[in-house]
């Protein structure tokens, strides 16, 4: 098999035939790098003599953080602007301010709507909005972390929330837990009024499955402001780190 | 033979023996965000391989989606072109503005185990003919005169994603 591939890449000329052999070289060693479902082709056949990428190599590349590390997580949404100031305390050190813990936040955009796959399970590479509502912030020496944000709509079932990760430095999961927003007639989700959806169907925190045990409201936050000039959530969470 | 466009497929595995940097960069980082967001769906710490999670924990298909946002920087970087592919003169001619990014597996415990793969989805191409095992292909755009082409041979992990 081999000899009828060299006689046969004779005749295309005598230049191209070392170019050949030797991306058939290449390719093997570049597909069987590839893991344990690839069977090593060895040139035996023509098709798999692909020519490996010969060109002049641009520029190493550097470690970029994770496209998560952003303070403005709105990615073009529409809604209410949001500021949300939210401050980790250390639960085994007094609640004093912890700093230099990683904060994740997500949450639904003004439909009720996260950021996930598509049906396809294509991204667009500039799409700017893949990622949408999606952040991660250190906290500073005072425990503090800010996200400017939309106020988030609503879906059937919940109550208006914001999901939080918190993290030490390392990575590792000090809480998984959920920020509520104040109800009754002069709050944020009174005046935000589900957006386009109304209140119709709307799940309040005491029928909530995640905030209904929260007898102390420890998992409220405090909001102000309005709808003409934004809207500012100052939240304290405590961790055991 | 009738001109079709086509669109291809190119799945680049990405595990602990692939050495180029840019590879290490996103195999590093995506290990790293795998140990952080699986952490969300295994909260009493029962799983550590990621086929478990996946059987197990209902919700976690996500983490395919959540991983990809470690490494959609590097992506980025790479400025449209598909790496890996080349015409048979050598030089990348394949261009992608879409893209998919699969967990194939990992553990926490150990960086060895993890494996992902990044499906890049080629702009189309006018396929014109095939000079075995060559296809004869152009970029779709709008030439005045000579129309330029590549010739490629199919190759391992690349594929005709779609066809009219």
């Amino acid at each position: 098999m081999e000899r009828k591939n060299f006689l046969r890449s004779l005749v295309i000329g005598a230049i191209s035939t070392p170019v050949i052999l030797e991306a058939c070289k290449k390719s093997s060693t570049t597909t069987s790098e590839v893991g344990t479902t690839t069977t090593t082709t060895g040139g035996s056949s023509t098709a798999s003599c692909a020519v490996a990428p010969t060109e002049t190599e641009g520029p190493f590349p550097t470690k970029v953080p994770s496209s998560y590390v952003r303070s403005d997580i709105t990615d073009g949404r529409s809604g209410y602007k949001l500021t949300a100031k939210i401050v980790i305390g250390n639960s085994n050190n007094n609640c004093n301010p912890l700093a230099n813990a990683i904060v994740d936040i997500w949450h639904c955009d003004a439909e009720g709507n996260y950021s996930e796959y598509g049906g396809s399970g294509m991204q667009a590479t500039n799409y700017q909005s893949v990622h949408f509502l999606r952040g991660r912030q250190t906290t500073d020496t005072n425990g503090l972390v800010t996200f400017t944000s939309i106020f988030p709509g609503w879906y059937s079932g919940r109550a208006t929330h914001i999901h939080v990760h918190v993290y030490n430095a390392a990575g590792t999961s000090l809480k998984v837990t959920q920020i509520a927003f104040p109800e009754g007639t002069s709050s944020a989700v009174a005046a935000v009024n589900g957006y386009s959806k109304g209140m119709s169907g709307y799940t309040y925190n005491k029928s909530d499955n995640v905030f209904s045990d929260d007898s102390s409201g420890i998992e409220i936050a405090t909001v102000t402001g309005s709808t003409t000039a934004g809207f500012v959530l100052n939240m304290q969470i405590s961790v055991p780190a | 033979m009738k001109k079709r466009i086509i669109t291809l497929c190119y799945r680049k595995i990405i595990d602990v023996n692939s050495n180029k940097p840019w590879e290490k960069l996103v195999f590093e980082d995506s290990y790293k965000e795998f140990k952080m967001q699986a952490q969300f769906y295994n909260q009493d710490k029962k799983y550590n391989i990621f086929s478990e999670l996946i059987h197990n924990v209902k919700g976690s298909e996500k983490l395919h989606f959540l991983v990809s946002g470690a490494i959609i920087d590097y992506l980025r970087k790479l400025n449209d072109i598909v790496p890996d592919i080349a015409n048979n003169i050598g030089k990348p001619f394949l261009t992608f503005k879409h893209f998919k990014f699969e967990i194939i597996n990992s553990d926490l415990r150990n960086i060895d185990k993890h494996v992902i793969a990044i499906n890049f989805y080629s702009e189309p191409l006018i396929w014109h003919d095939t000079i075995a095992p060559y296809l004869l292909t152009s970029p779709i755009i709008a030439t005045e005169g000579d129309v330029l082409t590549d010739m490629f041979a199919i190759q391992p992990f690349l594929t005709i994603h779609s066809i009219k």
